[in-house]
C-alpha cells in the first residue's frame, strides 16, 4: 500500500471540521488498509512521533544549498507560512525535475520503519545527498507529510479520542478498552494494531498501562443548587498529574500524557516498590517543602521532569512526593466503578495499613491528599481565596457519588480555580506567529511603567478572539517603530488587561519579576498608556500574596 | 537606486499618474481622465469625468455600476494619443477585459501590467508579451512559495470535492467577476455534472461573459428559499462577502470552500473557516512575474501591490534588472 492513502488520509483530516466526518475517514481508512501501516497511522496521529530527526533550519540551509535560494528568501517565505517542511514543501513544488519516481509506492511503514531511520546512520554529506534523492524520487503530494515526519511536526486536527473512537466503533469494543489499549508507549508494529483490535478483550495484557484519567471540567455556578454534603472537596495542586501504578510487583509512574516516567523518579519507585500490595494510585506528582508543608513553585519540579537518572544531590535538592488523590485498583480488583466515598475510605485503609506496616517511612514521599470541609457553599470561596497561601491553584470539588470514568465527563469533578491577578500594560513588542497563525503577529510583549520608563514585564500569546487578532494586527503594522527580524518595536498606545496565576521574584528578567501563564484578558481600549500599571503595582501586589 | 530624475509615470497620492498626459491609472479617487485597467472594483471608482478602458471592460463595468459614467473604448493594440503621448492596451490575461497599458513617449516606452497572469484562461484573451524599456509590475503573489497549478487539476479536485459528498450542497466561494466564470467554464470539462447555481452577483456577470462571446456553463440564480433536497448534491457558485454572516442559514447540509491563490498556505486555509480551499488564482505566481519581466526585456521594473520587499532584494540579487522605488 503505498503512501498515497495515507496523504489523502491527511489532507481529508485537514480539511473535515465534523468530528463525525473525521471519524467515518478514519474507519474507512483503517478498513482498507494493512495492519502495519495503520498501526504508523496510529502513531502518527496520536502525536507519538515527537522525535526530530532534522531541524526546520538544517532542512532550510539544506534547500538554499541544492537549489541555489538565497537563505533570506526561505526566512522570508517561512514567516508567511509558519512552518519550515511546509515551506519546503512550496518550494519544492515543479523543482524536482527528475521523471524517476522510484518512490511513488513506498508504504508507510517503509517510510518510517526503513527511510527515514536510516538517515540518521549516514554523514552529514551521505544524509543531504538522501535527502535531495528521496525529494526527486518521491511523488510531491507527499513531500509534505515526508518533511513533517522529518522535522518532527506531524500535526493534524485529531485527537486521541477521536482515534479512540473511531477505533472503538469500528470493532464495537468500549473506547475505555480501546483507550488503554493505545495508553503507553506505542510501538509500531503488526502486534501491536492487532492488540488494539483485537475483539477480545485480554485483561492480562493491559497490566502495566495507566487507565484513562479522568478530568475535573470548569466550575460551574449550578453546583449551588446541591447540599455541600454531596460533594469531596481537595486542594487543587500544581504538579504533574500521574498514576502510580504497582502490579505483579512492578511499579510503574505514568503522566497524563501517557508517559513512563520510572526514570526520572527512581526514588519514589524505589520506595512505593516494599509495599506489599498491589495498586493503582491517581495522584500528583510535587516537589515538596517539607519545611512549610507546601508544594514547591512548579518551576522547581521542571528540573525533574526531563532530568531521566537524577543524581542523589539533585534528589535532595528537589525533594518529590506522591499526593494520591484516588484508589482506582487493589490487588487485582478494579474498584474504579464503585462510589469516590467508598474508594475514599479503601484510601485511607490502605494508606494506614502501609504507613505500619513499612519500616521505612513511606510519608516522606508518599500521601493521601487531605479532604477540605467547608461548612457551606460561601465557605468554599474563603477556601479558594486560601489556596494561594499553600501554593495550590484552588480547590477540586468532586461528586461523592462518582464512579471514576474517563475523560472530562461532565457533572463529576469541577476546578474551582482562584481568580487570577491582573494588571494593565502598554503592548511595546509583536512578533509573527506560526503554524496557525502564521503572517499574523500574535506573539506580544506588554510592559510596565518604572518612572517614567516602560519595562517589558510579560509575553502573551492568547486571549484575543480571531477578529481582534486581525485587528491588532493591522494595527501593529501601522504603527510599527523599528523591525528586528521577525519582531516589531510598537507605539506605545494600546493597553491591555493581563491576566496570571503566579507573580514572583526573577533575576532573569530586567523587570524582576516574573508570572506564570501570562493571557490577555481584555483590550483596554477605553484606557490610555498613562493609566497602565507601574512595576510598583506588581510588587505590591506579591507581597499581598506572600 | 532612489533617483531624483523625473519619470513618465510615477506614484501620486497613491495613485499611478502620468503628468505629461495627465491620466490616472485605476485612481480610488475622483480624477478627470482615468484608465481602468480591469472592472474589478479595487481598480475603479466612482466620479471620474472621464474613463477610458477596452470595450469588455467598458461593458463589465456599464453592467456593474450602471449607464450614467462617460467611458471611452479601444480594442486591444489600437493606439491612441493623449497630449502627444502614445497609449495602448494589451491583453493582461487576468480577466475578460483586463489589460496592460502601454506609454510610450519621446521613444521611451512604459508598461502597466494591471493585475496579469500567464496561466491559460479560456475565459479571457491570453497575455500579451509586450516590450517595454520600464515596467511596473503587480506583485500580489511575489514569494517563490506560490506556484499554481493548472487549472484543470483544480478543477477536477472540484469536481471530486462535490461528488464525494452527494448528500450534500457544495458552496464554493469566489470572486464574482473573472474567477466564477473561469471556474465554471473548467468544472463543466470535469466529471461533475451536476446543477450548478449561482449568486445573483454572478449570475449578471456570467451573461454578460456570454454575451462577449464566452463560452461557459448555464446556471440557475440561487434563490433564498431553495428546497434544500434539490440542491443536494449541486454545486453554488457565490461571492466571498456571504460567507460571514447570516446568509448561510438559508442552507443545511452544506460543505463550503474558497477558491484563492492564498489557499496554498495551509495556516491561511485553516483560518480562512472554510472546509476547504483551492488555490487557484487569476494573478501570477512567482515564476510568472519573472517570467513576465524577463520576456517584457525591461531594463528597470517598478513593483507595486503585495510583498515588493522580497521580490525587489531577489532580483537586485540577481543583477538581471534595475528595481526601481516610486517616492510616495
Amino acid at each position: 500500500m503505498s503512501l498515497k492513502k495515507f496523504s489523502e488520509l491527511f489532507g481529508d483530516l485537514d480539511s473535515i471540521n465534523s468530528t463525525n466526518n473525521k471519524i467515518e475517514v478514519l474507519k474507512r481508512y483503517f478498513l482498507s488498509n494493512e495492519p502495519i501501516n495503520n498501526s504508523w497511522a496510529i502513531y502518527l496521529l496520536t502525536g507519538k512521533n515527537n522525535k526530530r530527526f532534522i531541524s526546520g533550519r538544517y532542512l532550510k540551509n539544506l534547500f538554499s544549498q541544492i537549489y541555489e535560494y538565497p537563505q533570506w528568501l526561505i526566512d522570508t517565505c517561512y514567516l508567511k507560512v509558519g512552518d519550515s517542511a511546509e515551506v519546503i514543501t512550496l518550494l519544492l513544488k515543479n523543482k524536482t525535475t527528475s521523471r524517476n519516481k522510484k518512490l511513488s509506492n513506498i508504504s508507510l511503514n517503509e517510510l518510517l520503519s526503513k527511510t527515514i531511520p536510516e538517515l540518521s546512520k549516514l554523514n552529514e554529506e551521505e544524509k543531504n545527498l538522501r535527502i535531495k534523492k528521496i525529494w526527486e524520487t518521491l511523488p510531491e503530494d507527499y513531500h509534505l507529510i515526508f518533511n513533517k515526519i522529518l522535522t518532527g511536526t506531524f500535526r493534524v486536527g485529531v485527537s486521541i479520542g477521536l482515534i479512540t473512537k473511531s477505533i472503538s466503533k469500528l470493532i464495537n469494543i468500549d473506547e475505555e478498552i480501546i483507550s488503554h489499549r493505545l495508553m503507553g508507549n506505542f510501538k509500531p508494529s503488526i502486534d501491536s494494531y492487532d492488540f488494539v483490535i483485537n475483539k477480545n478483550i485480554n485483561l492480562e495484557e493491559l497490566n502495566s498501562k495507566p487507565f484513562p484519567f479522568l478530568l475535573a471540567n470548569n466550575f460551574e455556578d449550578k453546583i449551588f443548587k446541591n447540599s455541600i454534603n454531596d460533594f469531596q472537596f481537595e486542594w487543587k495542586y500544581d504538579g504533574i498529574r500521574m498514576q502510580l501504578i504497582k502490579r505483579s510487583g512492578n511499579v510503574s509512574l505514568w503522566t497524563r500524557g501517557q508517559e513512563l516516567v520510572n526514570e526520572s523518579f527512581p526514588e519514589l519507585v524505589d520506595k512505593m516498590s516494599y509495599i506489599k500490595d498491589d495498586f493503582v494510585l491517581d495522584g500528583e506528582l510535587l516537589v515538596w517543602d517539607f519545611k512549610e508543608q507546601i508544594a514547591f513553585d512548579f518551576s522547581l519540579l521542571q528540573k525533574r521532569i526531563n532530568r531521566k537518572s537524577p543524581t542523589r544531590s539533585i534528589q535532595i535538592k528537589y525533594p518529590i512526593i506522591f499526593i494520591a488523590y484516588d484508589l482506582l485498583e487493589i490487588n487485582g480488583r478494579d474498584i474504579r466503578e464503585i462510589k469516590l466515598e467508598n474508594r475514599r475510605i479503601e484510601l485511607e485503609k490502605y494508606y494506614s495499613k502501609w504507613q505500619n506496616k513499612n519500616k521505612n517511612n513511606i510519608t516522606d514521599i508518599f500521601r493521601i491528599c487531605d479532604l477540605i470541609y467547608p461548612k457551606d457553599w460561601s465557605d468554599t470561596l474563603t477556601f479558594k481565596e486560601k489556596s494561594r497561601e499553600n501554593n495550590t491553584e484552588g480547590l477540586i470539588i468532586k461528586n461523592k457519588r462518582s464512579p471514576y470514568t474517563s475523560g472530562r465527563k461532565k457533572g463529576i469533578w469541577w476546578k474551582y480555580k482562584v481568580d487570577p491577578m491582573q494588571l494593565d500594560a502598554v503592548l511595546i513588542y509583536a512578533k509573527g506567529g506560526s503554524g496557525r497563525r502564521a503572517g499574523l503577529y500574535t506573539d506580544y510583549s506588554f510592559a510596565l511603567w518604572k518612572d517614567q520608563e516602560l519595562i517589558k514585564f510579560a509575553s502573551a500569546y492568547s486571549g484575543l478572539t480571531n477578529i481582534e487578532i486581525k485587528e491588532l494586527d493591522k494595527w501593529i503594522r501601522k504603527n510599527t517603530i523599528e523591525k528586528f527580524g521577525p519582531v516589531r518595536s510598537l507605539k506605545p498606545e494600546m493597553v491591555f488587561e493581563i491576566s496570571f496565576e503566579k507573580i514572583q521574584i526573577s533575576k532573569r528578567h530586567k523587570s524582576g519579576i516574573a508570572v506564570r501563564f501570562p493571557r490577555i484578558t481584555k483590550w483596554r481600549k477605553d484606557k490610555k498608556i498613562s493609566d497602565a500599571d507601574s512595576l510598583e503595582n506588581a510588587y505590591e501586589l506579591m507581597k499581598k500574596i506572600s | 537606486m532612489r533617483t531624483k530624475q523625473k519619470y513618465l509615470i510615477r506614484y501620486k497620492d497613491g495613485n499611478l499618474y502620468c503628468e505629461l498626459a495627465d491620466v490616472w491609472i485605476d485612481p480610488n479617487k475622483p480624477v478627470k481622465k482615468a484608465l481602468i485597467t480591469h472592472a474589478h472594483f479595487d481598480h475603479f471608482t466612482f466620479g471620474c469625468e472621464e474613463y477610458i478602458s477596452t470595450k469588455e471592460t467598458a461593458i463589465l463595468l456599464k453592467e456593474r455600476v450602471g449607464d450614467n459614467i462617460k467611458i471611452k473604448t479601444f480594442e486591444y493594440g489600437e493606439e491612441f494619443k493623449i497630449n502627444g503621448i502614445k497609449i495602448s492596451f494589451h491583453p493582461s490575461g487576468h480577466i475578460l477585459g483586463s489589460s496592460q497599458i502601454r506609454f510610450i513617449f519621446a521613444e521611451e516606452k512604459w508598461l502597466i501590467s494591471g493585475d496579469f497572469k500567464l496561466q491559460k484562461d479560456e475565459t479571457c484573451q491570453q497575455y500579451e508579451i509586450v516590450k517595454t524599456d520600464y515596467l511596473i509590475s503587480e506583485c500580489t503573489f511575489g514569494l517563490p512559495i506560490f506556484k499554481w497549478d493548472e487549472s484543470n487539476k483544480i478543477a477536477n479536485d472540484i469536481s471530486k470535492w462535490i461528488n464525494n459528498s452527494p448528500g450534500k450542497a457544495s458552496l464554493l466561494f469566489c470572486y464574482s467577476l473573472g474567477k466564477a466564470q473561469r471556474l465554471l467554464r473548467e468544472i463543466s470539462q470535469t466529471n461533475f455534472k451536476g446543477t450548478i447555481y449561482s449568486h445573483g452577483s454572478i449570475y449578471k456577470m456570467n451573461n454578460c461573459y456570454k454575451e462577449l462571446g464566452i463560452d461557459i456553463k448555464d446556471t440557475i440564480k440561487i434563490e433564498n428559499k431553495k428546497k434544500i433536497d434539490e440542491l443536494k448534491g449541486s454545486l453554488i457558485l457565490l461571492p466571498p462577502s456571504l460567507s460571514k454572516g447570516s446568509y448561510l442559514k438559508n442552507f443545511k447540509n452544506i460543505q463550503t470552500a474558497f477558491a484563492s491563490g492564498w489557499m496554498s498556505i495551509r495556516a491561511l486555509r485553516k483560518r480562512s473557516g472554510y472546509d476547504k480551499g483551492f488555490a487557484i488564482s487569476d494573478h501570477a505566481d512567482w515564476d510568472g512575474i519573472l517570467k513576465a519581466v524577463n520576456k517584457s526585456e525591461a531594463k528597470n521594473v517598478f513593483f507595486h501591490h503585495g510583498d515588493s520587499e522580497a521580490l525587489s532584494k531577489y532580483l537586485v540579487e540577481k543583477k538581471s534588472i534595475n528595481v526601481l522605488f516610486f517616492d510616495r
